[in-house]
């Protein structure tokens, strides 16, 4: 346990060094003075009686629920593929000659290091997620006086998202010793596949017959990791404090997660430096 | 007791597709004895590196077996008593040189105190306490290599390997590499060299091998060696006459280089003496006689030659 923690303490280090931190913070900073800006300028009662004609308060909350979700989704997303992009050296650099053969002089087994690795990049990516969405939340909630008190659970959602993506890039970074296929592989199953596969399978589950074709769907559909789902529905029930509804797309999430690390550890317990 | 047993070990790499194969160690038999200063020689590509990679399990044998320190490899806590300086090693860039021995000090199971003393003590005795709070990536060459030695030495192990240790590493410098060598043997440790300068590995192991593209071509003491057949130059009043010379040329290794300059392979001091009668007895006049001791160097390409002409025929 002492080795992994060592190991994840020094990928800390290692991103500090490598600027993800201040990449990270630079985009938050950006992002959040460009909210608070765009906050003062407009008049958001406007808004809110327009959305809330009523003047419910319960309604009240939940639009500002809903405007406080429409502004961070598309934030957790771009998060979510600079996360990868800046934790996807983090093994291949560690595999790199003279660097992993110094490694493995010490007394440090090889699954140390790779969840020593792996649990030091999910960290960097959780301390940088939480800097943006907290401050985004901390500004909203100033703005409207209401503190919703959900919403950073959304953190979570996000950090569990990245770490299942990780997983990918880690194993391809095993495989090839190189950032850039587990990268790509990871923003295709994010970008492309989940939600393809996701948007198929709502679309058949209208047709009837084609049971074949469904099936295969399917088996698809619950062995890649659900991240369409993750960012979506459950990270929007979460954040607005509602049950989290199918628990589905997590459990078999974390499924895939816990495989592919295992098939990481496989690889690199046979591995020859 | 030895420190390292090697068993008929073979490595053959593979590449991804298979289309290649390299066979890197071929029946590799070895043993090490605890306590002394082992150096392993030979050309590019013989196999060096990769024997040590298998000796701690950073690549694994094709076939056979490995023993250090008495058990088997591949437990890496074995490696509490085990430092390595490897060949073109890298420190994590964004460390001054006393962080990353923090480092490695730490994954070594050291800490505190008892730590940051032993970084100063070492980077003392490599001389780079003045550079202790400098960026690696800064550094020179030669830094870098001392900065490696002391990283291997962190746990005050008791089997050290060195891949190249004076790569890169300035002539003073190298001296002071050789006393450290010398000083853990005195405190009973085993060192391991791998090395391509001769005169360096002559100068400190006791023991050495000789490897050639995967397979042992010799081993034993640097003076056997070295030793084993003396070559004296003899030089004469006259010009030998041909049929004594023919005589002697069937009892003794006798060759003629020029006119009244012969030359003599001698396997010790007893053959020496006996030729040296024998020349006496026919009322030679003996001017001079020069004993051309080979060096590790000069010993080290002929067999390597000598190996080359076998494979070729
Ligand atoms: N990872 C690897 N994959 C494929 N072949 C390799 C690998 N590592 C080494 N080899 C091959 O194995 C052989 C032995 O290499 P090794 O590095 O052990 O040689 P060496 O004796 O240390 O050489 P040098 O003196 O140049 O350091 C070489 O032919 C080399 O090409
Ligand atoms: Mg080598």
């Amino acid at each position: 346990m002492n080795n992994i923690l060592i190991i994840s303490w020094y990928t800390l280090r290692e991103a500090f060094a490598r600027k993800v931190f201040i990449f990270f913070a630079a985009i938050s900073v950006v992002f959040l003075i460009g909210l608070a800006v765009v906050f003062s300028l407009i008049n958001t009662d406007s808004i809110l009686s327009s959305m809330n004609p009523s003047g419910d308060k319960i309604v009240l909350e939940q639009a500002i629920i809903q405007i406080q979700l429409m502004i961070t989704a598309p934030l957790s997303n771009l998060c979510l593929l600079l996360a990868i992009f800046s934790s996807a050296s983090f093994i291949p650099i560690m595999l790199e000659k003279g660097n992993i053969d110094l490694l493995l002089s010490k007394p440090i087994s090889r699954t140390q290091l790779l969840l020593g690795k792996y649990l030091g990049g999910t960290l960097v990516v959780f301390i940088n997620i939480s800097f943006l969405i907290l401050g985004a939340w901390i500004i909203i909630s100033l703005k409207f006086s209401y503190w919703n008190l959900n919403f950073p659970i959304v953190i979570l959602v996000i950090t569990f998202t990245f770490s299942i993506l990780y997983s990918v890039v880690v194993l391809f970074g095993i495989l090839f010793r190189s950032s850039v296929p587990g990268m790509m592989i990871a923003y295709f199953i994010f970008l492309i596949l989940s939600p393809a596969i996701h948007f198929i399978k709502l679309q058949l589950q209208t047709l009837t017959g084609k049971e074949v074709l469904k099936s295969i769907v399917d088996g698809v559909y619950y062995f890649i990791p659900k991240t369409s789902e993750l960012m979506g529905t459950i990270n929007s029930n979460l954040g607005q404090g509602k049950p989290i509804g199918d628990v589905q797309p997590v459990l078999s999430s974390f499924l895939f997660l816990i495989l592919t690390l295992f098939f990481c550890d496989y690889l690199l317990q046979k591995k020859d430096f | 007791m030895n420190a390292i047993e090697v068993t008929n070990i073979s490595k053959t790499y593979t590449s991804f597709f298979r289309k290649h194969k390299v066979n890197a160690l071929i029946n590799l038999d070895l043993a090490v004895p605890a306590g002394s200063i082992f150096g392993l020689l030979g050309p590019n590509g013989a196999g060096k590196t990769t024997l040590i990679k298998i000796l701690l399990s950073i690549c694994f044998q094709t076939s056979g077996t490995a023993k250090i320190l008495n058990e088997n490899t591949g437990n890496y806590k074995l490696k509490y008593r085990i430092g390595y300086l490897p060949e073109n090693h890298k420190f994590p860039s964004y460390l001054s040189g006393g962080e990353a021995l923090k480092y490695f000090g730490k994954l070594s199971g050291l800490d505190g105190l008892r730590l940051d003393k032993k970084i100063d003590e070492l980077l003392e005795l490599v001389k780079m306490s003045q550079w202790k709070n400098l960026k690696v990536k800064a550094y020179s060459k030669g830094m870098m290599q001392r900065l490696g030695i002391a990283q291997a030495l962190i746990n005050d192990p008791e089997l050290i390997f060195l891949d190249e240790p004076t790569d890169g590493v300035d002539p003073i410098g190298r001296k002071e590499i050789r006393d450290i060598l010398l000083n853990l043997k005195t405190k009973n440790k085993t060192v391991f060299l791998n090395s391509h300068l001769l005169s360096e590995v002559e100068m400190v192991s006791d023991r050495v091998a000789i490897l050639n593209k995967g397979k042992l071509i010799r081993e034993g003491t640097v003076k056997e060696l070295t030793e084993k057949k003396h070559e004296y130059l003899f030089e004469f009043e006259n010009k030998i006459d041909d049929e004594i010379f023919f005589n002697l040329a069937t009892q003794f290794n006798l060759a003629q280089i020029r006119d009244e300059c012969y030359t003599a392979l001698v396997i010790d001091s007893a053959e020496l003496n006996k030729l040296i009668d024998t020349l006496r007895a026919k009322n030679l006049f003996i001017k001079e006689i020069i004993q051309k001791k080979s060096s590790l160097e000069e010993m080290f390409i002929s067999i390597i030659n000598e190996a080359e002409k076998k494979n070729n025929l």
